[in-house]
């Protein structure tokens, strides 16, 4: 083989993993992998947790918090954000898509609406649809399914706005922005991608020489997860808005084989003892329900939840960049002042699945329900029965 | 790739999932079988969902085109 044919092939394989996008499915059998490799470190994966640490941050910056007790970049729920971020934008690199995208005011007003919504909601139903929905499932919380509920009417009530606005309300596109002359960023992009990767398992093995082994393999973990995501444009939004939309499942699908396979890796963590039952077994059903609602109708304004507005702001979208500050910002005052942890105590409390009849009956029932959300989108997929548009 | 021919325009530039796909759907529904929707966005997600949505629809999904700055796609209304 001359050095030619060498390179051509190699290019065909770097399009195929860096210009095309991956099947969803396949995010969502990654990400199970990666989250259980999380929950086994010590961290299930989570979103919110690690806004509110960087929100916590911001308000203390400008002076109306409090020193914040967490730390912003090493604490377990910072560095599993800021991994995903990084990984998202290294990912976006790699595939040349990373692009300063400006949106109309009333896109970058949604952003902010929605991200205080995002806020609120995730700080209410104790983390976002990762935190209060995936990983909460995949714990053994029932809350879980209490914040899928909320999510799927919230979604429901977000896509009857939206579908009131287009009608309604007239949108003009910002003008179209001039070329930038100088460096072409598009040939260099793959290079920065590959170098920042890099860059990130230099940072994680420095931290291994500081006595932070476990934050330099969250880091590594999340930026994989982040890489995955932003690949296979692995969106919960879709999961839960395109049957009523477009009537498409394979968003659905994707989420609901991705939640049962982490449901079984971090069930048998908890039975083995590698992880304590109680882990992120701490939201209870009320504040998943309203929270999941509020976060549901949020995520329809943005076009973002916890992980899909994170990833999509590492590639440089504004209006997703307003909607993860919005969405910091909001989630660290809500918890601080309003859904105190004492008052989200006293609406209910926490209830481990397996505690109501052993780990059999939990997994039995936690597919039941994951099963019936793949098969009810994947009927309306043909009969286009719950379809609102 | 040829240029077509459009009937109409719809500038999503600037527009994120999943208002491009909304705008079209409402578009297209005024459309005369034959004609040609151009849709002109900004948004990488668009790239999959337009041949998602048009496969779904029946509507023919032409093809896209790089401009300077935004990415031209072409659909025919079945």
């Amino acid at each position: 083989m001359s050095d030619n044919a060498l390179i051509g092939k190699f290019k065909e394989g770097y399009d195929s993993l860096f210009e095309q996008n991956w099947p969803l499915w396949v995010g969502g059998v990654l990400i199970a992998f990666l989250a259980v490799l999380a929950a086994a470190v010590g961290r299930p994966w989570g979103v919110a947790g690690g806004l509110r640490v960087w929100g916590d941050w911001l308000w203390y910056a400008i002076g109306l918090a409090p020193q914040p007790g967490s730390h912003l970049f090493l604490s377990d729920p910072a560095i599993l954000t800021w991994g995903l971020l990084a990984g998202a934008f290294g990912s976006a690199l790699l595939a040349h898509q990373v692009a300063w995208t400006m949106a109309p005011r009333w896109e970058l007003g949604k952003g902010l609406v929605g991200g205080i919504l995002l806020g609120i909601g995730s700080a209410m139903a104790g983390g976002c649809n990762v935190g209060g929905f995936y990983s909460a499932i995949a714990a053994g919380s029932a809350s879980g399914f209490a914040m899928m509920l909320g999510l799927i009417a919230g979604a429901v009530t977000g896509l009857k706005y939206l579908l009131w606005e287009i009608e309604h309300v007239k949108v003009t596109s910002p003008a179209a922005k001039e070329k930038t002359d100088g460096v072409d960023w598009a040939k260099i992009q793959p290079w920065l991608g590959a170098l920042f990767f890099l860059g990130l398992i230099l940072l994680a093995y420095g931290l291994s020489f500081q006595a932070y082994t476990q934050s330099g393999l969250l880091l590594l973990i999340a930026a994989g997860i982040g890489l995955v995501i932003q690949r296979c444009r692995f969106c919960f939004v879709r999961a839960f808005r395109d049957p009523f939309m477009t009537g498409e499942s394979v968003a659905t699908k994707a989420v609901a084989v991705s939640t049962l396979l982490c449901l079984v890796g971090i069930m048998i963590l908890k039975w083995s003892g590698a992880l304590p039952e109680e882990s992120y077994v701490y939201h209870h059903w009320i504040g998943g329900l309203v929270g999941g609602y509020i976060f549901g109708f949020g995520m329809l304004l943005t076009g973002g939840c916890g992980s899909g507005s994170i990833w999509r702001a590492g590639e440089g979208q504004v209006k997703l960049i307003i909607a993860v500050l919005a969405f910091a910002l909001s989630n660290s005052l809500f918890r601080a002042h309003v859904w105190k942890p004492a008052v989200a105590n006293s609406w209910g409390a926490p209830f481990y699945l397996p505690d109501l009849a052993g780990y059999f009956w939990a997994l039995v029932i936690s597919f039941v329900v994951l099963i019936a959300w793949w098969a009810l989108t994947a009927w309306n997929e043909e009969t286009d029965k719950l379809t609102m548009y | 790739m040829a240029d077509y021919k459009a009937d109409q325009v719809l500038d999503a530039r600037g527009l994120s999932c999943p208002m491009p796909i909304l705008k079209t759907k409402k578009i297209m529904k005024d459309m005369k079988s034959g004609q040609i929707l151009e849709i002109q966005g900004t948004d990488p997600g668009t790239k999959n969902d337009l041949p998602a949505y048009s496969s779904r629809s029946g509507d023919e999904y032409l093809g896209m085109e790089q401009r300077d700055g935004y990415i031209s796609f072409y659909i025919k209304k079945k």
